[in-house]
């Protein structure tokens, strides 16, 4: 009577080998990756994970053994995991990216970042006139911590002071520099959060921040500064203006996936959007601190006016031709 | 090997080989287990870092800076999405933890998706805890609107069955325990313990048809739990709770022959063999007895 087992539990003994090496083979996997497996033991977890499935799927119907199920699901379950673990190393996904996803996903977004920048040069422009009109605006659009003493009070010798800094180790610019780098990536990462409330925080903030930038503008301008701050700005200011400009097209368009959902419904529309949208929140995070190292060393260490604008315009020019030529072709 | 096992939530996932797969959804606690341990894991060495600058008299306050906001800054997002991706949704705390994450929809983690549930971690706990450790009372009504939203993002994956915070929801991701499979003898067959020659029970089917599969899996728990290493009085527990389960299986299945008490563990194995063998046999033809009171259930169906 004992030597003739149950049907269940000859089920079990014919195939126990297998899932005990199933069970040392993901223990293996686990343990060193994927990647660098043994071409033996990489085909025989394929062979012997679907073995384990369709073990688990026939012990569910003829066996009562509680301890049998239980050891299957988990198991299956956990060769599953490995099985279908993404197989590409984490270098190939970032190279990817680079060279591939993220200025595909730019030039797709062509009309949304049209918006951001004309978001952000409206902005500069009324910005800028309204100053001209009267000095007093300064003081509506600019925050004072922001403005750092420069106001339409201030000397000209001192805002000169500031944008040719003489000595390099002075810890007034060094100071401002890092709080504008961190209070221009909170505005990217604000403007592109918000973008998805129907895009009009994303605009506005955009709008606002182009609003700053113009009257400062307007100000030097008036002392006959201009192109000096232009070139001051321009060190970082290419790379991180366009940064918050590709932020809020990133933002806007989250939002106008809600309000033009299209055939989609608003929540699935959100998520395809967001394919994208995310990609162009990670070069803008990327151009933000690619600004704040410009900032933080190229500006104090070239002092003049032409190498600056030079500098800065020419790594925009580096950015534009990566966002137009890379990517394409092959797919 | 437990004698009870507490009430997990469970949560079915279609493999993409058509087999529905077990996973057993983590838990809000083990997740912000998780979930400091990668805090402490990130900043620690950023701060010992920042202080053996300090203490090397290195600190040249602008590059210092700037290394310094670099490091705090990768131990944000960064570090979050990269070690994920390296390690199949895994990170420092989650491996420590033995929780991963995983796709809802079956198919393998995407970098996308990665990617989303980490930055959504920025807006819900990141920007607001740093927002109220940098003003804290200095800006009240700022301090308490980021409090409560970070409570009632804390919430969220209170209200869902698969414990999933916003980001989890934006991605389509949910965080599992690993399986840990651990497979135990197979109490249908011949137990070495007992010679060959004895006899053992034997029961008729008249005596098989009172139990369903629920009371043959409570069976296999009990005599289960023999095998684990018992203080005295537990065995002393044991041996009294094993009697009484001999006795109320021969009051039910009417079985004449009086159990020796040195017989009783193995009267349970045999039965448990004889009535997994006829239920099983039952199910393959479509009967399937879930409890006890299947003939009822049956009986009523028929009506």
């Amino acid at each position: 009577m004992q030597d003739a087992d149950i049907r269940s539990a000859r089920f079990r003994a014919e195939r126990e080998d297998d899932w005990r090496r199933l069970e040392t083979v993901i223990a293996d996997a686990e343990k060193h990756g994927l990647q660098r497996m043994p071409f033996a033991a990489a085909r025989d977890l394929a062979a012997l994970y679907r073995q384990a499935t369709s073990s688990l799927a026939i012990a569910r119907e003829i066996s009562l053994d509680r301890a049998l199920l239980a050891y299957l699901e988990a198991l299956t379950a956990r060769a599953y995991l490995t099985v279908y673990a993404p197989q590409e190393p984490l270098g190939d996904v970032i190279g990817r990216f680079f060279a591939q996803s993220a200025p595909q996903a730019l030039r797709r977004a062509g009309p949304y970042l049209l918006i951001g920048f004309l978001s952000m040069g409206l902005g500069a422009l009324v910005g800028y006139l309204l100053y001209i009109e009267n000095a007093s605006w300064f003081y509506v659009f600019v925050p004072s911590e922001l403005a750092g003493g420069r106001n339409p009070g201030a000397s000209t010798e001192t805002l000169r002071a500031v944008i040719y800094d003489d000595d390099p180790s002075a810890h007034g610019l060094g100071a401002f520099a890092a709080f504008l780098f961190s209070h221009n990536s909170r505005i990217a990462i604000f403007i592109f959060g918000l973008g998805v409330f129907l895009c009009a925080p994303a605009i506005l903030l955009t709008f606002y921040n182009g609003l700053i930038l113009g009257a400062f503008m307007g100000l030097h301008v008036e002392r006959g500064l201009g192109w000096d701050l232009l070139g001051w700005l321009s060190v970082h200011g290419v790379t991180e203006v366009s940064a918050i400009c590709i932020a809020c097209a990133g933002g806007v368009m989250l939002g106008a996936s809600v309000l033009f959902p299209g055939q989609a419904r608003r929540a699935s529309a959100l998520q395809a959007a967001g394919r994208d949208a995310v990609k162009l929140a990670i070069v803008a995070a990327l151009m933000l601190v690619a600004a704040a190292v410009l900032e933080g060393f190229a500006r104090q260490l070239v002092q003049s006016l032409e190498a600056r604008l030079v500098l800065g315009w020419g790594v925009g020019l580096v950015w534009l031709v990566w966002i137009l030529g890379r990517g394409r072709g092959r797919s | 090997m437990t004698v009870a096992t507490p009430p997990r939530s469970v949560d079915r996932l279609m493999s993409p080989e058509g087999v529905p797969l077990c996973l057993e959804v983590a838990g809000v606690g083990v997740r912000l287990g998780a979930q400091i341990i990668d805090v402490l894991a990130t900043t620690l060495p950023a701060f010992a870092f920042v202080v053996l600058i300090q203490s090397l008299d290195l600190a040249e306050s602008q590059g210092f800076n700037a290394i310094a906001a670099m490091l705090f800054l990768f131990s944000r997002i960064p570090y979050y999405v990269l070690i994920e991706l390296a390690w199949n949704g895994q990170t420092i705390g989650k491996r420590l933890m033995q929780i991963k994450v995983v796709a809802s929809d079956g198919r393998s983690l995407t970098a996308h998706a990665l990617v989303i549930r980490n930055i959504t971690k920025e807006a819900e706990i990141f920007s607001p805890g740093t927002l109220i450790l940098v003003l804290g009372a200095d800006a009240p009504v700022v301090s308490i609107a980021a409090l409560v939203w970070m409570i009632g993002v804390l919430l969220v994956p209170l209200v869902n069955r698969r414990r999933r915070r916003l980001g989890d929801l934006a991605a389509g991701t949910y965080v599992v325990h690993l399986p840990s499979p651990m497979l135990l003898a197979d109490l249908a067959r011949a137990d070495p313990k007992h010679a060959k020659s004895e006899p053992g029970f034997t029961f008729l089917t008249h005596h098989l048809d009172h139990y369903g599969v629920y009371e043959l899996q409570t069976l296999e728990r009990v005599i289960r739990a023999q095998d684990t290493a018992m203080t005295g009085s537990e065995k002393a527990r044991h041996t009294e709770t094993e009697a009484r389960i001999v006795e109320a299986i021969r009051r039910k299945i009417s079985y004449a022959d009086a159990v020796p008490a040195d017989d009783r563990a193995r009267f349970l194995r045999d039965f448990y063999r004889a009535q997994r063998a006829h239920l099983e046999q039952r199910q393959l033809f479509g009967d399937h007895r879930v409890n006890k009171f299947y003939k009822e259930k049956h009986s009523q169906s028929q009506k």
